[in-house]
């Protein structure tokens, strides 16, 4: 049974200043579900792209079935019978189910539409996935969009499927689903490499596990002879704490009232439909929900970058109609975006800039429209030591931190003044464990300081393990809220994907 | 397609490092850190390869080269009176320069240096035409006000279509150089022309209206020291204000601009007006300073060799200082190649052309480095 079919030998791919894999190593046996671990940064993706045919190694061979394998593009990849589904799908959003793995055949004198849409409809069929092969693909959501990325690849008759990270996106029982059918897959013969950083995942589904830390394989083991928290240690480096100090829960007033806010998004998609939501002092309420289902829409309202067409928010008691965003800031309001390169720093600007970005404007900062030098240089000096930010000093380039300092250098600048309200989106995401470990820590602080914190995210564990109240965000409401020892995995993860609950709304929900 | 996250610095993907990318031996990489030397080192290299393509061009077209190349060095600064000369062709490229690299830093393409600019001159000649009468230095701040004012309020029609309509303010600061352009004509063909003549130009001022000169043997007045200070002014507000702190952060991030609360439009209006303020001090120096008339060939083209210099600069205020005089002094040193060579002038332009490209493909160049490669098997 152990018969290898692809092989990395001592690969080495380096890009500039740093090494993303490093004589990397590593056997995939023929019909396992292998996982690639480790936390971002690590090198999966990198590995995965270069039996992917996207990079080619600077040193090391890669073998497929014993023969050296020299790929120089995808193309060349998936004519050997390797397939890969990244993070970011790669289709035409206009274009149909069957139109989109047509595009991906190549150029050819006749198009066989109907030869690809009987071969879609036996795999749907077979598969037990619910789509129509003649849907348009932007109207579908991303997890089926997915399942259309998988078929398009199994069409093109790949041996080997590598998923990136394909969980990121679906809710429990999206995954639930997901893993049901690469069992039967691989069941059937098909070779899957998976890469994830999720320890339950791995311990869920796959038959053997390659950990990657740094660029470098730690080690391959069997999935059944390990435990996840040995694999945790592998991955990190060091013991790892699943726990937070947490205190008791003592909710006060009422800090942020949203009532009935209604907010058209841009594009169509994520649009705010009369969401309520309401969050107390000394509490963390999680917002769950898949992505798209306007979590967007709700930061930019309550950090008040766009104003709700219809409804009102309330934080302390006041309303932020048509204030600005730096009027709505000083209610107590400090926020962490979710896309903190692009919504939270000016990646050009030196550290100690970026850690006055908003509070530029106030004393001691300011003074008379001047930027008090000395006080910057105090606030910045203060920041990083509090903060824990790593940084050469206080006047470096932003541009060359890494992801946890550039998050810690945006929670200095918003924890600096002490908020009422503390509103985060995804303040983990691309960190890893020791950052997140960090961040969590510190969103817990402020809830036993006294902060109503609310807690966007798409990580249902890290709402499940940080929130007192759950609410649960699908189609631009919140169809469902209770307290976290009211809920289950499942019961939220059936809120995610639309079905209200009984009850769930009269209990905690704001009236 | 998701980089494998490298903390920071240079994306795996980036198109140029892997277009770049040849099958063996070398390979272009983006520069974690550009440092000054690497900058200083690209910059020689540009203008030794400017210089050689010079020379062959020169020499082609029958000339000398270094005697060529020593006619235009004598000419920008051979001798005092040249040196003084090439701070007087200087003096309009420092401000539209200063113009053109604050509205750049806040990411506004204000291109309409040279319209703001007359909008500046024609500011100071209706002081003048009004009241006259005014003593001499209280004229001068009263018409390099007006100046301002004037170049601000020209630049804030580009400004407000901008933040109200996202009206493209490229196209409509390049307009408004037209529309300034005649407006200037009607008056230099109507009220404004100088009586009894045929020429579209006005009188020439009484001369206790004329900025005074530092010396008596060349053509350089106060408005050199005046461009001087406005380049330190400048770059007081960029560093020190909260203001400039909010017209840098635009520039570099509108988004996470907005959500810090910066508000983008106030920030655009007022880079808008402060920009068009300095080109219409420019307007108003030369007018005083140099020609003591209105006409429509006091500037030619300083608005869009302000583009230029603030470019080659980085934006950076000191640097359009140096730049400026640079500038000058090819033009003041052209001048003279012309006279004594005999170069046509249409080869002048060609030579500033190599040497302008090359110095902005050095500043690109030094973000990257060239890497031999192991060859594997």
């Amino acid at each position: 049974m152990s018969d290898t079919i692809l092989a990395a030998e001592r690969v080495t791919k380096r890009f500039p200043g740093v090494t993303a894999n490093d004589a990397v190593t590593l056997e995939i046996h023929r019909g396992e579900i292998h996982c690639l671990l480790g936390e971002n940064g690590a090198g999966k993706t990198t590995l995965a792209d270069i039996f992917y045919g996207v990079y080619r190694p600077d040193e090391g061979t890669l073998r497929l079935n014993g023969e050296v394998l020299d790929l120089h593009t995808p193309r060349d990849a998936i004519a050997a019978g390797i397939g890969m589904v990244h993070q970011h799908f790669e289709l035409v959003p206009p274009m149909s189910v069957v139109e989109n793995v047509v595009i991906g055949t190549g150029a050819r004198q006749w198009l066989d539409l109907s030869g690809v849409r009987r071969r879609m409809e036996e795999f749907f069929r077979d598969y037990d996935v619910r789509i129509d092969p003649d849907a348009e693909v932007g109207r579908l959501s991303v997890g089926e969009q997915q399942w259309v990325e998988i078929f398009k690849t199994l069409y093109f008759g790949v041996e080997i499927l590598i998923l990136d990270e394909p969980t990121a996106a679906l809710t429990p029982q999206g995954v639930e689903h997901l893993f049901r059918i690469l069992r039967r897959m691989r069941d059937g013969g098909l070779t899957i490499i998976l890469i994830t950083h999720k320890l339950n995942e791995v311990m869920e589904l796959s038959d053997r596990v390659t950990v990657l830390r740094g660029g470098a394989v730690v080690d391959t083991v069997r999935t059944a002879e390990v435990t996840s928290r040995e694999l945790a240690r592998m991955m990190v480096g060091r013991e790892v704490l699943f726990r937070l100090d947490k205190e008791r829960y003592q909710p006060g007033e009422p800090v942020l009232e949203a009532d009935e806010i209604h907010l058209e998004s841009d594009t169509g998609r994520g649009s705010l439909k009369g969401l309520s939501l309401t969050a107390r002092a000394g509490e963390i309420v999680g917002v769950a929900g898949v992505s798209g289902n306007g979590q967007n829409a709700l930061f930019d309202a309550l950090v008040g970058v766009r104003h709700p067409a219809s409804g009102t928010i309330r934080i302390g008691g006041e309303s932020t109609h048509d204030k600005p965003a730096s009027r709505i800031a000083r209610l107590g309001l400090a926020s962490v975006p979710a896309d903190r390169i692009r919504q939270g720093l000016l990646m050009d600007f030196r550290v100690k800039e970026n850690l006055i970005l908003g509070l530029h404007r106030r004393a001691p900062i300011a003074r008379r429209g001047l930027l008090d030098q000395g006080a910057v240089n105090d606030f910045a000096d203060e920041s990083i030591a509090g903060f824990e930010i790593k940084t050469p000093s206080a006047s470096h380039p932003t541009r060359t931190l890494s992801g946890g300092n550039l998050q810690k250098i945006i929670l200095a600048r918003e924890l600096s003044g002490k908020p009422k309200l503390l509103v985060v989106h995804q303040p983990t995401r691309g960190l890893d464990i020791a950052a997140s470990e960090y961040v969590r820590q510190r969103l817990v602080e402020e809830r036993d300081r006294g902060a109503a914190v609310i807690l966007i995210s798409e990580d249902l564990d890290e709402i499940l393990q940080l929130s007192d109240r759950v609410a649960v965000m699908y189609d631009g409401r919140i169809i469902s809220v209770a307290a976290r020892d009211q809920v289950t995995r499942e019961s939220v993860g059936l809120n995610m994907a639309g079905v209200e609950t009984d009850g769930s709304a009269s209990g905690e929900g704001p009236s | 397609m998701t980089a494998p996250a490298p903390s920071g610095g240079g994306q795996p993907g980036d198109v140029a490092s892997r277009l770049l990318q040849p099958g063996a031996g070398w390979r272009l990489e983006k520069r974690l850190h550009v440092r000054p030397w690497h900058e200083l080192a690209a910059l020689l290299a540009a203008l030794v390869a400017a210089a050689t393509i010079i020379g062959i061009l020169v020499s082609a077209t029958g000339y000398q080269p270094w005697e060529s190349l020593g006619a235009l060095y004598n000419g920008a600064f051979g001798s005092r009176r040249a040196a003084l000369e090439t701070l007087v062709q200087a003096t309009p490229l420092i401000l539209t320069g200063l113009a053109a690299a604050i509205a750049f830093r806040a990411g506004v393409w204000n291109i309409g240096a040279e319209g703001q600019f007359f909008a500046g001159a024609i500011g100071a000649w209706w002081v003048y035409d009004v009241w006259g009468g005014l003593p001499a230095p209280l004229s001068f701040i009263v018409m390099f006000a007006a100046a301002a004012l004037a170049g601000a309020a020209w630049a804030s029609i580009a400004g407000g279509l901008l933040v109200r309509y996202q009206t493209n303010e490229i196209l409509t600061t390049v307009m408004l150089n037209f529309v300034i352009l005649y407006i200037l004509s009607y008056l230099l063909a109507g009220p404004w022309q100088a009586p009894g003549t045929p020429y579209y130009q006005t009188e020439r001022m009484a001369d206790v209206f004329f900025l005074p000169r530092f010396t008596s043997d060349s053509r350089l007045h106060w408005g050199f020291a005046i461009a001087l200070l406005a380049a330190a002014a400048v770059y007081f507000l960029i560093r020190r204000t909260t203001l400039g702190y909010e017209i840098r952060g635009v520039g570099s991030n509108v988004t996470a601009s907005r959500y810090k609360g910066i508000r983008v439009g106030m920030v655009t209006l007022a880079v808008m007006a402060i920009s068009g303020a300095i080109a219409g001090v420019a307007g108003a120096g030369e007018l005083l300073g140099l020609h003591h008339r209105l006409q429509l060939d006091i500037a030619v083209g300083v608005g869009f060799t302000g583009i230029i210099i603030a470019l080659v600069a980085r934006l950076h205020p000191l640097g359009v200082i140096v730049t400026a005089i640079a500038f000058g002094a090819l033009l003041n040193g052209s001048t003279a190649m012309q006279y004594e060579t005999g170069i046509p002038r249409a080869l002048v332009d060609v030579i500033e052309g190599i040497t302008l490209t090359l110095v902005l493909a050095a500043a690109v160049a030094c973000r990257y480095r060239v890497r031999r490669t192991a060859r594997d098997g």
